[in-house]
């Protein structure tokens, strides 16, 4: 295929700068990438032959001090949520473990102390981020299965916005064969079912901590993802890097996800704004707006909140909103700080300024 | 009048009957609104309670007129009165050399005049006494009828309680006066701020908010 691409910028990006022949179809990359997960997972879990036990306290109402036993490197707290009640199973979006947040289908390594946070909760503020970031995860896994095997997507990324924006996004990249394309009304419909399709599903969201080498091999096919992998790694504690897989599908995300697509109940599509051309292509933005089982709106509400949804949502203006959030003051300051120095040093594609 | 049956059946009748008599009931009112004046807030059963409310509610619009108006302090001598016992049998001497003890009580109604021994030089009569609450009418005018005054109508709550212990399993209210001192019978619940749904909603009411200050702005 003589793709014709954006001009000279776009190869001195690309490594490989043969066009799209040599890709393979989506499907196929997807379950190259999941076999690798799974080879990781498996390698992961036989780290511990041995059952050894574990003491886990949990914290909560109703559940101080209660203490179980569990077995090491096989245990989640999904599965402490089972030696409880239905109810903690169905509610539980996330889990904190000794003070920081945990993926639900994390396996636990040490003795601690757990809470299952609900959507519910005195201070759900680190649920409404997951899960935030959980819509974009969902709303990209959508989009890379919307479109034809011919036409290839590169999800470039999800931005961290708070709550209040009104919409979650995703960016991304279509082929340059689609750069004249814009969504229709039946083609939003259809990414909506696809949505629905995936929350009806109830696929789990399960986590892996990997070190960069083997998020590479993952994503040896994306370019784009590898260097979003190189950043994760260099911003990481320990170096390494958290994946999430759905399905089949295999992502980043800056930040745990919620436990399952079943959590979301009302899930939209709201809009797909054109961001203009950037370093992989011609940048487009994918809004959404989503709520939990729990906290479904009225439609009325639910219309006000969607056509809010529809503008376009702009992240620089909300840099400042994450300063007060839990535990995240001096991660923030590092977010608000690297873009800038970034955008003096190389163009990144955060750094589009087009809006 | 004529016998009917619908005199017995009481379908569609409003009027409450207490105690023995609307004498009695007005009395055991009385000594109710006087509890309620007192402590602010009181426990009863529910159709007291329910009764004492258009009292109570009426005491205060009475107040409202001040403590110069005639009817308003006439109501209030009235109302707020004790009845510490209801037709007592007192021993009083026909000769009357002996005064009755007048540091008991500030003055004694008797109810109705009957002899009903005779017994040498002195009668039994029957009285009932009652108790003027002197420090009451101060309270009406000047703490209840000020607190209530941005308020037309409204002035009681009632909430119901557990039934009462004894053999009659009353069913039982409490009666309180708004804006008393003590802890809320049922707290008011605030919604969760940091929910979703609502922070979604914040930030749809700060946008509509930053949208129709522009407008002003640019007219």
């Amino acid at each position: 295929i003589d793709t014709i691409r954006g001009g000279g910028k776009l190869n001195k990006k690309r490594f490989a700068s043969s066009p799209a022949v040599v890709r393979p179809s989506s499907g196929g990359v997807h379950g190259q990438r999941s076999a690798v997960f799974s080879r990781e997972q498996a390698r992961q879990r036989a780290l511990y032959p041995r059952t050894e036990k574990i003491e886990v306290v949990l914290h909560g109402p109703g559940l101080h001090g209660t203490l179980l036993i569990m077995n090491k490197g096989v245990s989640t707290p999904h599965s402490c949520a089972r030696h409880l009640t239905e109810w903690h199973v169905k509610s539980s979006a996330l889990a904190l473990v000794d003070g920081e947040p945990w993926p639900l289908h994390k396996p636990l390594i040490q003795s601690c102390s757990l809470s299952l946070l609900s959507f519910k909760d005195k201070d759900p503020s680190l649920v409404n981020q997951a899960y935030w970031r959980s819509c974009a995860a969902l709303l990209g896994q959508v989009l890379e299965d919307a479109f034809k095997d011919e036409y290839s997507v590169e999800l470039l990324g999800i931005p961290e916005l708070p709550v209040t924006s009104g919409a979650f996004c995703c960016d991304f990249v279509l082929d340059p064969q689609l750069d004249s394309w814009n969504p229709s009304e039946e083609s939003m419909c259809s990414l909506i079912r696809g949505a629905q399709q995936l929350i009806h599903q109830d696929l789990p969201w399960e986590s892996l901590e990997v070190t960069p080498s083997v998020a590479l091999e993952v994503f040896s096919h994306s370019r784009c993802k590898q260097e979003e992998v190189e950043e994760k790694a260099a911003k990481s504690n320990n170096g390494t890097v958290v994946l999430y897989r759905c399905g089949d599908h295999v992502l980043l995300s800056g930040g745990p996800l919620v436990a399952r697509t079943g959590l979301c109940s009302q899930y939209e599509v709201t809009a797909i704004h054109r961001l203009g051309e950037g370093a992989w292509g011609l940048h487009r933005r994918a809004q959404g707006l989503s709520l939990p089982f729990q906290l479904e709106a009225h439609h009325t509400v639910w219309r006000k909140l969607r056509s809010r949804a529809t503008k376009l949502v702009s992240e620089d203006f909300y840099w400042l909103h994450f300063k007060f959030l839990k535990g995240q003051c001096v991660e923030s300051c590092i977010q608000i700080l690297t873009p800038l120095f970034s955008c003096l040093s190389s163009p990144t594609k955060k750094r589009l300024g087009y809006y | 009048m004529r016998l009917t049956l619908q005199m017995l059946i009481s379908h569609g009748r409003v009027a409450r009957k207490m105690g023995l008599g609307p004498e009695s009931r007005l009395n055991m009112l009385r000594n109710i609104l006087t509890g309620l004046v007192k402590h602010e807030r009181i426990e009863t059963t529910l159709g007291r309670a329910d009764e004492v409310r258009f009292y109570a509610e009426k005491l205060i619009d009475y107040a409202k007129k001040g403590d110069t108006d005639t009817k308003a302090m006439k109501m209030a001598n009235f109302w707020l009165t004790v009845l510490l016992y209801h037709r007592f049998f007192l021993l009083v001497s026909l000769s009357y050399s002996d005064p009755v003890p007048s540091t008991l009580f500030c003055f004694c109604l008797p109810d109705f005049y009957e002899y009903s021994w005779f017994f040498g030089s002195s009668s039994y009569f029957l009285f009932s006494l009652w108790f003027q609450e002197k420090d009451l009418i101060p309270k009406l005018f000047k703490v209840l009828a000020p607190r209530f005054e941005a308020q037309p109508k409204g002035y009681t709550r009632m909430a119901r309680i557990p039934n009462r212990e004894n053999l009659d399993k009353a069913a039982m209210a409490v009666l309180e006066y708004k804006g008393n001192p003590f802890p809320p019978l049922q707290p008011a619940k605030r919604e969760n701020e940091l929910t979703l749904i609502n922070q979604l909603l914040k930030g749809y009411r700060e946008e509509q908010a930053q949208q129709a200050a522009a407008m002003v702005e640019s007219q």
